[in-house]
């Protein structure tokens, strides 16, 4: 990426910083979700099926999950209000390229997930959670965090772009929000009685995110997944940030 | 004399219904203050926003300097400075703040970008909000700033769309002297679309009448009031008014006559 490119992640960045608040609040709910439902059922984290991470450990990739929803609203947020106050116009009739002004805030909505999934993971080792692979497994789980905050990001931007309104976040988030439950976030496969359920947690992407950190976190998942898991994200990342790029036009008209 | 812009037959219609601009040939020399007039809907807004890059033409082409159209945007951006009708400013950034960043997309250093901005900030008398937000400025200075950004990767041809509005009469006379003084000392070619005629008789030295997508008039602002109200000295509004009246009038005969037909 160019200097130019680099100047406006920069200030995709000083934005975020600037309004912390969404960030901040999914951090908060995910840490407030992991420790009241490990309160709740975390009980029966001493069946074989959650290995010995127990079940804090099982259910650590809900609150990723979730983390990113809250931080990956920024992009869409900012391309928003430039497109409100006439500053995108602006910075277009620039020779700057143009699919930086729309690659940076999504960048910068990824470093923002990246840092607060490192919080999360933090707050993660302090009550116990396993990382079986140590410093591995920790940028593996960044790593698919931050694909997946892109993921999120460039969806909300692209349907922003497209509307012209700031509700692309919310749309987003409320298409993600079912899957969430529609897999194994609090159950293993094994243990989840209703058919349709499972049917549908194999069809459903959420379900190798969280495998694949399960595998980076208590080994409780097959390798395979982790391989599943970066391919899905890395499709999905392409995907949004491609759905993204193609918008910009469509804001400036 | 130089050409600064030429464009040539460029023609837009909308939804493939409202025709826009119909086939507007006009040659802007180098150095000087031009005026696109005309009524409102009569293509202004959409030829501008072509000569900017911002939409594009169904037919014709134009030329910067020599710098043909059809070759990428990135190189006309850099000999062009556009401030258009609405201010374009980041509200939540501090406006020398603003003009560095803006002075770095065109690929300046930082330390060039540094003293850009200082010359800009004296030249426009944003010395006293140099370190405020640009939400907080007045309607002019949020105006001049504008202006600004628009000159920061100093350009040879600015295109100023209503340039002067909102702002007092006092800050119009400050604006203009400023910019009338970058014209003359930098031979800067300036493109001003206005609704203020007295602005354009004052400061512009050609002008082109845009009529429902046609070109009436291109010449000097003096020829067209000697055209126009040949008897007697007259100010560019006079003449202006003549001319849309009696065009208004003749178009109302000829519908006229074809619903008779």
């Amino acid at each position: 990426m160019n200097c130019t490119g680099f100047l406006l992640i920069g200030r995709g960045i000083k934005k975020i910083l600037r309004e912390p608040m969404a960030p901040l609040t999914g951090l908060g709910m995910s840490i407030f979700f992991l420790l009241v439902y490990n309160a709740g059922i975390g009980g029966i984290g001493f069946l074989p099926e959650f290995g010995d991470g127990g079940y804090l450990s099982f259910l650590f990739p809900l609150a990723i999950v979730s983390l990113a929803m809250g931080s990956s609203s920024g992009a869409g947020q900012n391309l928003h209000n430039d497109m409100q106050s006439g500053y995108f116009r602006r910075m277009y009739m620039t020779p700057a390229p143009r699919w930086a002004f729309i690659a940076a805030p999504l960048l910068a909505d990824g470093l923002s997930t990246l840092l607060m999934t490192g919080l999360l993971i933090a707050v993660g080792a302090i009550f116990g959670v396993k990382f079986q692979f140590g410093a591995i497994s920790v940028i593996g789980i960044l790593a698919l965090s931050l694909l997946w905050g892109i993921t999120l990001s460039g969806f909300s931007a692209g349907i922003m772009l497209r509307t012209g309104k700031p509700q692309g976040a919310q749309i987003v988030t409320n298409a993600v929000f079912p899957l969430i439950f529609l897999t194994t976030t609090f159950l293993p496969r094994e243990l989840i009685t209703s058919r349709w359920l499972v049917a549908i947690s194999w069809g459903n992407p959420v379900t190798y995110v969280l495998e694949a950190n399960r595998y980076l976190l208590a080994g409780t998942s097959p390798k395979y997944f982790l391989m599943i898991g970066i391919a899905v994200l890395s499709f999905g990342a392409l995907s949004a940030i491609l759905f993204a790029l193609s918008g910009s036009k469509k804001a400036l008209n | 004399m130089e050409t600064e812009i030429e464009i040539r037959n460029l023609s837009k219609t909308y939804d493939g219904k409202v025709k826009a601009l119909c086939g507007v040939n006009l040659s802007i020399p180098k150095g000087k203050i031009f005026a696109l007039l005309g009524p409102n809907g009569a293509g202004k807004t959409t030829l501008v926003s072509i000569l900017t890059m911002l939409c594009k033409q169904d037919n014709g082409d134009f030329s910067f300097s020599g710098i043909d159209s059809h070759r990428k945007t990135r190189d006309i951006f850099k000999s062009v400075g556009v401030a258009s009708q609405d201010n374009e400013l980041d509200p939540k950034i501090k406006t020398e703040e603003l003009i560095i960043f803006q002075a770095r997309l065109f690929g300046m250093s930082k330390n060039e970008a540094v003293k850009r901005s200082q010359t800009l900030i004296n030249d426009f008398g944003l010395t006293p909000y140099k370190d405020k937000k640009t939400e907080t400025l007045s309607g002019g200075n949020k105006r001049r700033l504008h202006c600004a950004l628009a000159l920061v990767n100093n350009p040879s041809l600015l295109f100023l769309d209503e340039p002067t509005v909102g702002m007092d009469p006092m800050a119009r006379k400050n604006f203009w002297d400023t910019v009338g003084e970058i014209n003359r000392q930098r031979n800067l070619t300036i493109f001003l679309t206005t609704q203020y005629l007295e602005e354009a008789d004052k400061y512009a030295h050609n002008l082109a009448l845009l009529i429902d997508g046609t070109i009436h008039y291109e010449g000097s602002v003096a020829n067209f009031k000697k055209k126009v109200i040949p008897h007697k000295e007259s100010s560019l509004e006079e003449s202006y008014l003549e001319y849309v009246k009696s065009h208004s009038e003749r178009q109302i005969e000829i519908s006229k006559k074809e619903e008779i037909q």
